[in-house]
């Protein structure tokens, strides 16, 4: 089976923004762009400024999307949070949440995990 | 917002004062540093507090926290820092506010609760020293602050008991002062002398060495009772006085070997260190420095069994402890002076065999054995013993109990505490405790001969060929017999037997 990650990714991080969306996170900015990598969603939830990063897979094979996400993924994540702060010339409290999704094979979601505030 | 607690560093003996200060800002990516040359323990107390915070009941706040241990040069050690940045990080937080001016101590469990932490004797001195009124510390380590006069010793079970106080809620009473004279006991020992048969010129010797403090050599085959003999020395030793407690405790909390609840060590210390015993065991060390077994028997007895069998540079390395008192080690982390005024016990066998000028079993050894075997113990360590004997084999007779026993281990301890009241007179703010600590200007002070005693010590000295080290040695020897017999002077009886002594039996 050849997978589209890139297709995969992309449904993951708009079921994600509907999700935030859900919860009243004000969404500021999606595939924010840097020379380190690109921040999956930005948003706002009250005062905190939130980097998302999305992490999405179908079925269990090779582990859980959990455990994709690692130190380093989040340290990178971070200093993109930086740069953007720098970008926009503020400076505001500020959190890296993760979202985890597996879908099933046909597609739908088999779960959704939002794990706020990860170090 | 910022916060500042108070706390302290130790360094061997010594304590610093420590600014933990605490700083929770609102802006950036939240994150938890501690800076100010942490070791590994305070790095670690991150997690510990964190996980204790959330286990009081306290979300942990999101923020860049920042901690510094000022002054920043100075290298911290140990897990006491993780009370006073818990209680930081919710002052600085705005979870409680204080202008409590007090130190806080102790080390977190995961569930919030105080753990024993080493030290609390040498914090509450310090605060007494500075002036600081109150000191909060675990209560399994609060009596042994509790000893400490003019300072209120707050015992804190967890730190959900510390915030209400804080919070004014429920407050916490303070210990009060506990008595060290009560909880000073006698040794335990494994055997009482009067269990021991024969070897009278043994006992007579132990009675001094203990009245005294002196360096004890015991010479003899296997089986003769040396190492009988030197265990049940504990039994005849005097109780520690409340000063020499507190200069043992110190040594003891800085340790970490205080039992948790306990107040002082209550009884003289008697060490006996196997002799694979390494250097930095026994002298003390590491990059930090911990005080090593001659620092452990600090006004007690360190009993080294078997002493041939210690590498010589273990042995070589006490000689400068023995002399002084004291050992200063010195390691890239720091320097630092831990007081080491022993009493040495030794035994040894007379030759690789241990036969030796038995009366009925014959020596295996060669000459050239004997030799070798003697050459273990150096002249200089020798020379620092003050009494040197000879427990020879024991007769059939006196085993098998046709003669009557000897002195319990009480009468003897009686005479032996006579004589160290006698020399505590005697020594009242020098600040020594018994007549082997005397330095030469006090042996001239104290320890006046007759004129017969000084024809006998002439005589002795150029029939001996005494160095000037063994004559001091030897007036503090009869000082000591002197005393045992509640005689004012030194009379030439008492110097005749302290002489009796050096006679070199190894």
């Amino acid at each position: 089976m050849k997978s589209n990650n890139k297709v995969t990714g992309n449904r993951g991080e708009e079921l994600a923004v509907v999700y935030l969306q859900k919860k009243h996170f004000l969404i500021i900015e999606r595939n924010f762009r840097t020379r380190f990598g690109e921040i999956d969603i930005i948003c706002r939830d009250g005062q905190t400024l939130v980097f998302v990063e999305v992490k999405t897979k179908i079925g269990h094979d090779f582990g859980e999307p959990e455990e994709m996400v690692n130190k380093s993924k989040i340290g990178k994540v971070k200093r993109m949070g930086e740069v953007y702060l720098q970008d926009k010339g503020i400076n505001v409290s500020c959190r890296v949440d993760v979202v985890a999704i597996v879908l099933e094979n046909n597609g739908s979601v088999e779960r959704l995990e939002h794990y706020q505030a990860v170090y | 917002m910022l916060a500042c607690i108070k706390s302290v560093a130790c360094v061997g003996l010594q304590s610093f004062p420590v600014d933990v200060e605490v700083d929770v800002a609102e802006k950036g990516f939240p994150s938890f540093n501690i800076v100010g040359l942490p070791d590994k323990a305070v790095g670690e107390a991150r997690e510990r507090v964190r996980t204790a915070l959330v286990n009081c009941g306290f979300a942990f706040p999101q923020k860049k926290i920042t901690i510094n241990l000022a002054p920043a040069d100075l290298p911290k050690e140990g897990s006491a820092y993780d009370l006073p940045i818990a209680i930081g990080i919710l002052v600085a937080n705005g979870d409680i506010q204080t202008g409590e001016s007090g130190i806080f101590f102790g080390e977190l469990s995961l569930d919030s609760s105080l753990r024993h932490t080493k030290g609390a004797l040498l914090l509450a001195i310090f605060a007494k020293k500075v002036g600081v009124r109150r000191i909060f510390v675990p209560i399994m380590s609060a009596n042994e602050a509790a000893v400490v006069a003019g300072v209120e010793v707050y015992p804190v079970r967890g730190l959900k008991d510390l915030v209400e106080h804080l919070r004014g809620v429920k407050l916490l009473i303070p210990l009060k002062t506990i008595a060290i004279k009560d909880l000073i006991e006698n040794a335990t020992p494994d055997f009482d002398m009067e269990e021991i048969v024969g070897q009278e010129m043994a006992k007579r010797a132990l009675t001094i060495a203990a009245a005294g403090g002196h360096n004890i050599l015991m010479s003899g085959p296997p089986g003769s009772g040396k190492t009988m003999l030197s265990r049940a020395l504990p039994s005849v030793m005097p109780t520690l006085t409340e000063e020499e407690t507190m200069e043992v405790t110190r040594i003891y909390s800085s340790a970490g070997l205080m039992q948790p609840g306990e107040a002082i060590i209550r009884r003289r210390p008697f060490r006996s260190p196997h002799h694979s015993t390494s250097l930095a065991g026994l002298i003390g060390g590491g990059s930090h420095p911990v005080p090593g077994e001659v620092s452990l028997a600090h006004l007690g007895v360190l009993f080294l069994d078997e002493m041939a069998e210690f590498p010589r540079s273990v042995l070589e390395a006490m000689r400068q402890p023995m002399e002084d008192g004291k050992v200063e080690i010195s390691r890239a982390a720091g320097r630092v002076t831990y007081p080491a005024s022993f009493q040495l016990v030794a035994a040894v066998n007379p030759c690789p065999c241990g036969y030796l000028d038995h009366p009925t079993h014959e020596c295996k050894c060669t000459i050239r054995d004997i030799e070798k075997y003697k050459r273990r113990i150096s002249g200089p360590i020798l020379d620092r013993i003050d009494l040197h004997i000879n427990v020879p084999a024991v007769d059939a007779e006196k085993i098998i109990g046709t003669v009557s026993k000897g002195e319990s281990s009480m009468v003897i301890r009686e005479r032996v505490m006579k004589a160290r009241g006698i020399q505590s007179r005697r020594f009242e703010s020098t600040g020594i405790f018994c007549n082997a600590q005397m330095k030469n200007k006090q042996v001239k002070e104290f320890c006046k001969l007759d004129s017969g005693g000084v024809r006998i010590l002439r005589l002795s000295m150029e029939k001996f060929d005494l160095s000037a080290r063994a004559y001091f040695r030897v007036l503090k020897v009869a000082r000591t017999i002197a005393d045992l017999e509640g005689s004012e002077d030194i009379k030439s009886v008492h110097l005749a037997e302290a002489l009796q002594y050096r006679e070199r039996v190894f």
